[in-house]
């Protein structure tokens, strides 16, 4: 079933392809986002899902989890070795299922049902829009005591692996990005709360706090994490913050 | 009795040389001496003759005394040399196969066969130290993940090898179950032992020895405290074996409770996420107050659903809260709206300053859903009041107060166990879990949930006021 044409996006529409067993939430969902711009396939299981994926890829997939045939899980990873496509995963579990943990390396967020919709719009969004500037799944080495392993959500430091949130991994991705250079504190806020209408720099500047206490060996005289006041923030190599060459992320990436 | 620290061959030696001197040499000098005196008297020519008797006496006497001297030493020397053996195998040295220093005495005289006798005692003694040795051997090498049947056939060929068997099997079982052999001359000899283990039968050990080896009590001992041992080894790997099997048993039902309650909550949620896109979208077509009413009853559908699972994820200990910052102001206003309460007076009071909460927005969300659903229950209809205030400079503070009856001092307490509800709320509807839910998702955000005490303002209604309490930090650059 194929859903809508140009919408807002002009003939760049960005396609997703819905992966469900219920038909009444297909076609309610379709059709909510082919009404703001989308071009919308659907597919039933994932074998019809991969079938889709042999004649053209989708630039952000949306899978349920519980599927009779191939659960979404076993699809997601059959996706992921085919390409690295986008992945948002909407289902029934929480992120306080075990099965979550499960999600975190095939999918790049996940939406519980039901779903509100604004809310599964602003994640489609950042989703797409983090496509962009991911970080490649490798590690990025940042100096004797801290490298990250954003993909997997990790940040090293001095050799004890340490757990990140999925906002604090987002903005270190769009830290990363960027490494050595400034980002704007309105940017990060973009980039970590795209989905929360109320969140103002105070949430950039505690997530930074509460970070620094994470990754940087002595909070206080942070090595890595660095901030600009009044500004925002930069991501730095040890060594590489008063010198007069800053490497790239392509550099650093070992 | 004889001094402890003389030896006592010493004395025995001096003994038997002055034996020897008194048998030998005595009678001939009396006999010196009578001639002396018998020829003295009579003999013109005694002089002479008694200086060369008692030349000869003197020379017989010192010629006597070394003789019995070397006499009585060669004969203690088989005594020295056994007392010698038995002084090194009291200090432990058992030699190999033969003695050190070759106790070799010859001859078929009674200390002839002290020495074998000696010799055999060392041997055994020896052989026995082999046995334990592989007795030990065999059990450190016992591991409780072993399977008891390999344990025990295992246990089996170490038996035949340190005992010296022709055969030896281990039997789980009954004991019965292994007739005794009878023992027949010149043919191999049975043993047995019992397997037994805390007062309980597990079997039996039964061998088979060479027709020509030596069997003692001592052997018999040694051989059931082998099978002693093994049996407590073996019996150990039985009750790991079903400790085991009841883990993996566990962990299987745990498994299929998981799967069956997401299935259970996959197989409500989804329609109701039909139910809800298509009430949004018809009622943005045309609003309509049912179709609002469709989407909050869905909601709510929805969360009596999850709050099902959270029961199940807070008794298995799995829930795993985010450790996101927010502004809980914004998520009680939502939280009141999708109440759909609107008939009652709702006041927030933000006291917080910018400060932020640490825990996880859905989680909180549960909490303030189930809290206001129950001031909108209980409440009876008075107006409800959120305060958000910072405490302990780092902790906020969220008060959702009602002004109704209040809770009884009885309930105070039991109000936060599983399925309870406040005495006095006849046809209550609720599933009498919100409250232990929300103080279950409370605490695993590493806050709390409690009831304040009442307002002891007299003739005033006390009303309700739970507290929640998160982990905070304060706003500012950092």
């Amino acid at each position: 079933m194929v859903f809508g044409g140009p919408g807002p996006y002009g003939v760049a529409a960005p396609r997703i392809l819905i992966v469900d067993d219920d038909v009444d939430l297909r076609v309610i969902l379709a059709e909510q986002l082919t009404a703001d711009g989308y071009e919308v396939q659907t597919a039933r299981d994932g074998e019809e899902a991969l079938r889709r994926l042999a004649v053209a890829w989708p630039d952000l997939l949306i899978i349920d989890m519980l599927m009779p045939r191939m659960d979404g899980l076993t699809l997601a990873r059959e996706v992921k070795v085919r390409a690295d496509l986008p992945i948002i995963v909407l289902s029934a579990i929480d992120t306080a299922d075990s099965k979550a943990d499960l999600l975190d390396e095939v999918a790049e967020d996940y939406v519980t049902k039901p779903y509100h919709y604004p809310e599964l719009r602003a994640r489609i969004t950042r989703v797409l829009r983090r496509v962009g500037d991911r970080v490649p799944r490798q590690r990025l080495v940042l100096g004797p005591d801290l490298a990250l392993e954003l993909h997997r959500r990790t940040a090293i430091v001095a050799g004890v692996a340490t757990a990140l949130t999925p906002t604090e991994s987002r903005l270190l991705y769009a830290l990363a990005a960027n490494l050595g250079q400034t980002v704007t504190t309105e940017t990060l806020l973009a980039r970590g709360w795209a989905d929360t209408d109320d969140a103002d720099p105070s949430y950039v500047w505690v997530t930074m706090r509460r970070l620094r206490r994470k990754v940087e060996v002595d909070p206080n005289k942070p090595a890595h994490l660095l901030t600009v006041r009044g500004i925002g923030y930069r991501l730095v190599a040890a060594g590489a913050a008063s010198g007069p060459h800053i490497p790239s992320g392509h550099e650093l990436l070992r | 009795m004889s001094e402890p620290d003389q030896p006592s061959w010493l004395s025995f030696r001096i003994r038997l040389i002055a034996s020897l001197i008194a048998a030998a040499v005595l009678p001939l000098m009396v006999f010196g001496g009578v001639a002396l005196v018998v020829t003295g008297t009579s003999n013109p020519i005694a002089p002479a003759l008694a200086r060369g008797l008692l030349l000869a006496l003197a020379i017989t006497a010192i010629g006597a005394v070394l003789l019995a001297g070397w006499l009585a030493s060669d004969l203690t020397a088989p005594i020295r040399q056994i007392t010698r053996a038995v002084d090194r195998v009291a200090a432990g040295d058992l030699g190999a196969d033969e003695l050190p220093d070759g106790l070799d005495l010859p001859g078929d005289d009674d200390l002839a066969r002290l020495g074998e006798r000696h010799q055999r005692l060392a041997r055994d003694l020896a052989r026995r130290n082999r046995e334990l040795r592989g007795i030990l051997d065999t059990l450190e090498s016992a591991t409780l993940n072993e399977p008891p049947e390999q344990l025990a056939t295992r246990a089996a060929d170490a038996a035949r090898a340190t005992f010296g068997m022709i055969d030896c099997t281990l039997v789980l079982g009954d004991p019965a179950d292994v007739p005794a052999d009878e023992a027949v001359p010149g043919e191999p000899i049975p043993v047995r032992a019992p397997l037994v283990a805390a007062g309980q039968v597990l079997g039996v050990a039964a061998g088979r020895l060479p027709a020509t080896r030596r069997w003692e009590r001592a052997d018999q001992d040694l051989f059931e405290l082998f099978a002693l041992e093994v049996s407590a080894a073996i019996r150990n790997a039985q009750l790991y074996t079903r400790v085991e099997a009841q883990n993996r048993r566990l962990r299987e039902l745990d498994q299929a409770k998981d799967d069956f309650l997401r299935g259970v909550s996959h197989n409500l949620q989804t329609p109701l996420a039909s139910i809800r896109g298509y009430a949004q979208q018809l009622a943005a077509e045309r609003p309509d107050r049912r179709l609002t009413i469709v989407t909050e009853q869905a909601d709510r559908l929805s969360r009596m659903v999850r709050q099902l699972l959270t029961v199940s994820r807070i008794e298995s200990g799995v829930l795993r809260p985010a450790q996101e910052v927010f502004a809980p102001a914004a998520l009680v206003r939502r939280a009141w709206e999708g109440l759909g309460a609107s008939d009652i007076p709702f006041t927030l009071d933000d006291r917080s300053a910018g400060w932020l909460a640490v825990g996880d927005p859905d989680q909180l969300d549960q909490v303030l859903w189930a809290l206001l659903d129950n001031a909108v229950r209980y409440g009876g209809h008075t107006a409800i009041t959120a305060t958000i205030t910072v405490r302990d400079a780092a902790a906020l503070a969220i008060t959702i107060r009602d002004s109704g009856p209040g809770v009884a001092d009885a309930d105070r307490e039991r109000l936060f166990g599983r399925f309870t509800r406040g005495a006095g709320r006849p046809g209550d509807e609720g599933s009498g879990l919100g409250l232990y839910v929300a103080r279950g998702l409370c605490r695993a955000m590493d806050g709390d949930l409690g009831l304040e005490p009442a307002d002891g303002a007299p003739g005033a209604a006390p009303g309700a006021a739970f507290t929640i309490w998160l982990p905070a930090e304060e706003p500012g650059e950092a």
